[in-house]
């Protein structure tokens, strides 16, 4: 058996990052622009809207014969309607309790059954289900899925007309749909959601925006179940597909992206606090994935020998290098080598390259500026990420949590009887 | 280009599984399309390397994978010394220091990755195509030229403390190290942890000579995949790997099977759930029922619509996420059904668990069932061989295990070919209850009554 093997797992940070929600267009720069163009990979995409409203992008992918589909739905839980708190991940968990044709988990059993895989999620800003299937099984799954957007079957007594609720809400399918051209595919799209009902208008969207953050906040908890004490922070970042937040991405993966970056090298390297620094903008997703407002979030779980102000210094320390000096080419070259690299990986993968495609379907209406991010980020300079760090990298935009272990639990004993 | 082709169109003739209550039927689909793949080119290295390149995908990404055989098999007493060896090799090289090398991995598109196991340590690293030549020479100069740095070692062990001060605190560990030593006793498969005076007591020294008495090209295979040049990447192979001596031969200890089932008991007073390894030694993947085995317990435990998954957890609710497996090393396999279940029913998930196994010993499944789990089964190989890394573990591991090379290609037409009946007396002949060893970790003062009432565990429950 594997032995538990002593390391720890990070999130991979930055291995997708990007951005655009007014596709701004990079600004014209300039002298000293990131290095050696490289290989680029642009992905096709095909964009309809039904008459009802239901936006569809395809995607074609000839790497294996194998095909996402993925349903968006507009309604994340920050933008629920205030008096439905809760709602968005309660229909998350509703839509596979069945709907006309599917009984309760047959919509899993299907899926399933076809050879896929299926999961769905909640997010800031969407609720997403999708299915990879056997590219020739498109066409049984996107029936189950207007299946379930036409008729889930809600019965319980005190969930009013929660059928309007999700109605009311911008769909957006995707298909990164191999081997079948993608004219029968919007077909067959047409064929299963075209009559779905669009109910009027959606409705009133909360307020989610924030003001400047000008002073730092700290927070304290004990977590009596933890072994070690943990310390996270979080900075408010650039509005998505703003210059500012290309660099933003550059900086975070400057910060903590790899063992060659400069939190690592300082926080784990030098000073030996933990065994690896988390760190993401959008912790449930990527840079470009969300809309409305984000936090880049770094996070380490550290022997309790050191305090938190002493870490949190050195992270300063490591942060104000960057907002008063301009980083050198060959470390902002790397930081855009590590960029398209893991970007690629997303564009490749057909989860990820569904995943960003209705993301800007629904937040831009332009699900092609995907193919956009990578000029973003190649036109980052070193004085707008040094702007850029001195603006958002400020202290007073950030917020502290500091997690002190509790005592312990009592050790587990053991008994056995041993076969051997 | 030659193609490997892995699934064809015999797929078309599965139906759709039955919806219970359906007023219109599911459209069935298309055409099933070939799954065709490049030829992997294969060559070896005169001092015993061998290499396989693998044409993937359209990204302009490359992977390349190291796998060579070093592991805890090796290690002796020394436990997690392979690990540790493992790590320190990216803490400086002859030409390189730790920060350098993390540098010039980044500026390639990725950064080094080291793993150890059981049998092999790997060594991966991603990255843009453009690169990938290079990323070879890092890798060859990583794993030939380390220069093992005392400073950086005591930094290691107290990240390898804090490891084992969580696994300590998480019960699915707990269990799993219990479990393991029912199955494999004092064999280093056991997985033990090491005492905190033991990790804090390796020398620089241990890991060299861990490092030299495991290390060398004849125990390496290097895999490339993706979107590369070829004859780049060959050349590099070769320059960068030929001079690497020969080194020692792999090390082969197939463990025996334990005497007889065991049964450990893990106290965590007040917890809430009870955390179950419940299986046996079975056959390993070079014995040609391999795959029926893996269809058999994919049908009874597997995946979500199978029988126990149904039972203890859509039908009883005791669970949230039941999940039976096979696991294997060279020439050595087991099989495993792992729960997390209400600490009140612990007995009860037990006596489904093994109702379940005795049922499907009894009677062969339905057609309906046979279908499902072979349309899942194809649809999870062309899934998860649709990446990379995906595909070439999946080569890998055939080399690993000495398969035949019809196991890739013919994969879908053996599972297509497995019966209901095959079903059944596979579960008879090597899924037997009474020789299945069990691991609980929850609170024994509410676990011990419960697992008296069964049948299978009387007078193996230890004091």
């Amino acid at each position: 058996m594997k032995h538990f093997k002593p390391c720890l797992a990070l999130a991979a940070a930055g291995l997708v990052a990007g951005c655009a929600q007014t596709p701004a267009p990079p600004p014209e720069t300039e002298a000293a622009a990131p290095s050696a163009p490289g290989a680029t990979f642009t992905v096709p995409v095909v964009y309809e809207t039904l008459d009802n409203g239901l936006k569809v992008v395809l995607s074609p992918d000839d790497t294996a014969p194998v095909a996402t589909v993925a349903v968006y739905y507009h309604i994340g839980f920050r933008n629920e309607p205030k008096d439905r708190t809760g709602f968005a991940h309660l229909f998350e968990h509703m839509m596979f309790q069945g709907s006309e044709n599917l009984g309760k988990m047959e919509f899993i059993k299907l899926v399933q059954g076809l050879g896929g895989s299926l999961n769905g999620s909640t997010r800031f800003d969407f609720t997403n289900y999708f299915q990879t299937v056997p590219a020739h099984r498109v066409e049984t799954v996107l029936w189950a899925e207007a299946d379930r957007m036409r008729s889930l079957q809600v019965t319980q007594d005190n969930l009013t007309n929660p059928q309007g609720v999700v109605k009311n809400e911008v769909k957006v399918n995707v298909l990164n749909q191999p081997y079948v051209d993608t004219g029968a595919t919007l077909a067959m799209v047409n064929k299963y959601f075209g009559n779905i009902a669009s109910p009027a208008a959606r409705p009133a969207q909360p307020d989610i925006s924030e003001p400047r953050q000008e002073v730092e906040k700290r927070f304290t908890r004990v977590d009596p179940l933890a072994p070690r004490p943990g310390l996270a922070w979080a900075y408010h970042v650039p509005p998505r597909g703003t210059p500012e937040h290309y660099a933003m991405v550059l900086l975070a993966s400057i910060l903590a992206d790899g063992e060659d970056s400069l939190l690592h090298q300082k926080l784990v390297k030098e000073k030996g606090y933990a065994g690896g620094v988390g760190a993401a903008i959008n912790m449930l997703g990527n840079p470009f994935n969300y809309e409305g407002p984000m936090l880049w979030v770094g996070y380490l779980i550290h022997d309790p020998s050191h305090s938190a102000d002493t870490i949190m210094a050195d992270v300063d320390a490591v942060i104000d290098g960057l907002r008063s000096t301009p980083v050198d080419a060959e470390t902002l070259d790397r930081a855009l080598v590590k960029f398209r690299s893991g970007f690629y990986d997303t564009l490749a993968s057909g989860f990820g390259r569904a995943d960003l495609l209705a993301s800007y379907a629904l937040f831009d209406d332009n699900p092609a500026g995907i193919n956009n991010i990578e000029a973003g980020i190649r036109a980052v300079t070193p004085e707008l990420i040094l702007q850029t760090a001195r603006e958002y990298l400020r202290p007073g935009n950030r917020t502290v949590l500091v997690l002190e272990a509790g005592a312990g639990q009592p050790a587990a004993t053991m008994s056995q009887q041993p076969g051997q | 280009m030659k193609n490997l082709i892995l699934t064809s169109g015999f797929l078309a003739a599965l139906v759709l599984p039955t919806l219970a209550g359906a007023n219109e039927m599911p459209p069935p689909g298309g055409e099933p399309k070939d799954f065709s793949l490049a030829e992997p080119v294969r060559f070896e290295l005169d001092n015993g390397l061998s290499a396989t390149l693998l044409e993937f995908g359209t990204a302009p990404k490359a992977t390349i994978y190291v796998s060579l055989a070093a592991g805890a098999v090796n290690e002796g007493e020394a436990t997690w010394l392979s690990s540790l060896t493992g790590d320190m090799l990216k803490e400086g090289t002859e030409n390189y220091t730790a920060l350098e090398l993390a540098e010039t991995a980044g500026a390639m598109g990725g950064g080094l990755s080291v793993g150890s196991g059981d049998e092999s340590t790997t060594v991966y690293i991603d990255v843009l195509s453009e690169h990938a030549a290079d990323a070879v020479k890092l890798v060859a100069e990583v794993l030939q030229r380390p220069t093992f740095p005392a400073s950086e070692l005591d930094r290691i062990k107290r990240d390898y403390l804090r490891s084992l001060a969580v696994n300590k605190q998480q019960p699915q560990a707990l269990a799993s190290q219990a479990y393991s030593k029912l199955l494999y006793g004092d064999h280093p498969f056991a997985g033990e942890w090491p005492t905190e005076a033991q990790l804090a007591a390796y020398t620089i020294e241990d890991v060299r000579d861990f490092y030299e008495g495991n290390f060398g090209a004849q125990r390496a295979r290097i895999y490339v995949a993706g979107v590369f040049d070829q004859a780049r990447v060959k050349a590099a192979i070769t320059e960068a790997f030929g001079g690497w001596a020969r080194g020692p031969q792999r090390v082969i200890d197939i463990p025996a099977d334990p005497a007889a089932p065991g049964v450990a008991l893990v106290d965590r007073p007040g917890a809430p759930q009870a955390t179950i390894r419940l299986g046996l030694k079975t056959i390993d993947p070079s014995d040609p029922a391999w795959t029926k085995l893996v269809f058999t317990n994919t049908l009874l435990g597997g995946f979500f619509s199978s029988r126990v998954t149904e039972n203890i957890r859509e039908d009883k609710g005791y669970t949230y996420s039941p999940r039976s497996s096979l696991a294997s090393h060279y020439r050595d396999g087991y099989w495993t059904q792992s729960a997390d279940v209400s600490i009140e029913h612990t007995g009860d998930s037990l006596r489904e668990i093994y109702g379940e196994i005795y049922r499907l010993r009894n009677e062969a499944p339905g057609a309906d069932e046979i279908e499902r789990v072979r349309n899942f089964m194809t649809g999870s190989f062309i899934r998860s061989n649709a990446s990379r890394l995906g595909i070439l573990g999946l080569i890998a591991f055939i080399d690993y295990h000495g398969l035949p090379r019809e196991y890739l290609t013919e994969y879908a037409s053996r599972v297509g070919a497995i019966t209901a009946e095959d079903v059944r007396m596979t579960t008879e002949k090597y899924l037997v209850p009474e020789d299945m060893s069990l691991a609980v970790v929850g609170d024994l003062s509410q676990v011990r009554p419960q697992l008296e009432t069964l049948p299978q565990l009387e007078g193996r429950l230890p004091d």
